[in-house]
């Protein structure tokens, strides 16, 4: 995904913003990384440059 | 099995549907299309400007981004906020009773639950969300979903619509509608 994506992306489940780690990218996008929503402590992956927002889990304390 | 097993390939609705969608689309429109499948329509319309498509099928999202579509894995517009003046959306629509459900992913991409029109529907509820001001949604329903059940849920959801073209298919009557807010209530 390219990363100007990210302005209209927002967690599926609380619509909250996003933040985006990134651990592999070319000069156009991103290709692996994660999309984290703070407020419901959920990781959303980046993987093979396609974001996945579906629910899932919260990330362990 | 093959992947691309799973994924709704380009049909009589999505030719009518991707017609449509060019006579429709203008270069300073931002694009949405829920449910891009193989990516066809998208892909086509990335042509004119920018186009996102979300799929919830992970075979079908991996054959859309080989295409070079935007393509986010979220259902329907659940994990988008921005906004579009232009939603596509070729839905799963069939009638299917829940005895009738198999489990995979073509399935999903024609399953509209037992009237055809649950997914139309839950779309129809969420849309709104992402829809700039003055956008247009294009539609594609069939005679399947029931002509005036469709009308009522259309107009529940606050829309008015208003049909650009239609195929007889094998006995089923495919129509592309143009949705709008309806600004009078």
């Amino acid at each position: 995904m390219r990363r100007r994506l990210l302005s209209i992306l927002c967690c599926p489940t609380c619509k909250g913003d996003l933040e985006l780690q990134v651990s592999e990218e070319t000069a156009e996008e991103i290709l692996e990384g994660v999309l984290r929503c703070s407020g419901c402590r959920i990781d959303y992956p980046i993987h093979e440059g396609i974001p996945d927002l579906l629910p899932r889990g919260t990330v362990p304390e | 099995m093959n992947p691309d097993d799973q994924v709704y390939p380009e049909e009589a609705d999505t030719r009518l549907l991707l017609a449509a969608a060019l006579a429709e689309v203008h270069p300073d429109d931002r694009v949405l299309e829920v449910g891009t499948g193989s990516g066809t329509i998208a892909a086509a319309l990335a042509a004119a400007g920018g186009v996102v498509a979300t799929e919830i099928n992970p075979h079908a999202a991996s054959a859309a981004r080989r295409l070079g579509v935007a393509v986010i894995r979220t259902d329907l517009v659940s994990g988008l906020c921005g906004l579009f003046t232009l939603v596509i959306f070729n839905p799963p629509y069939l009638p299917t009773a829940p005895e009738e459900r198999i489990p995979d992913w073509m399935e999903r991409a024609l399953d509209g639950g037992p009237t055809g029109r649950e997914v139309i529907g839950r779309f129809l509820h969420d849309a709104g969300r992402v829809l700039a001001p003055n956008g247009r949604i294009l539609l594609l329903i069939s005679s399947l979903t029931g002509e005036t059940e469709m009308r009522n849920l259309l107009e529940a959801e606050g829309y008015v619509s208003e049909p650009v073209s239609s195929l007889t298919y094998e006995g089923e009557t495919l129509t592309v509608l143009r949705l709008r807010r309806n600004l009078q209530d």
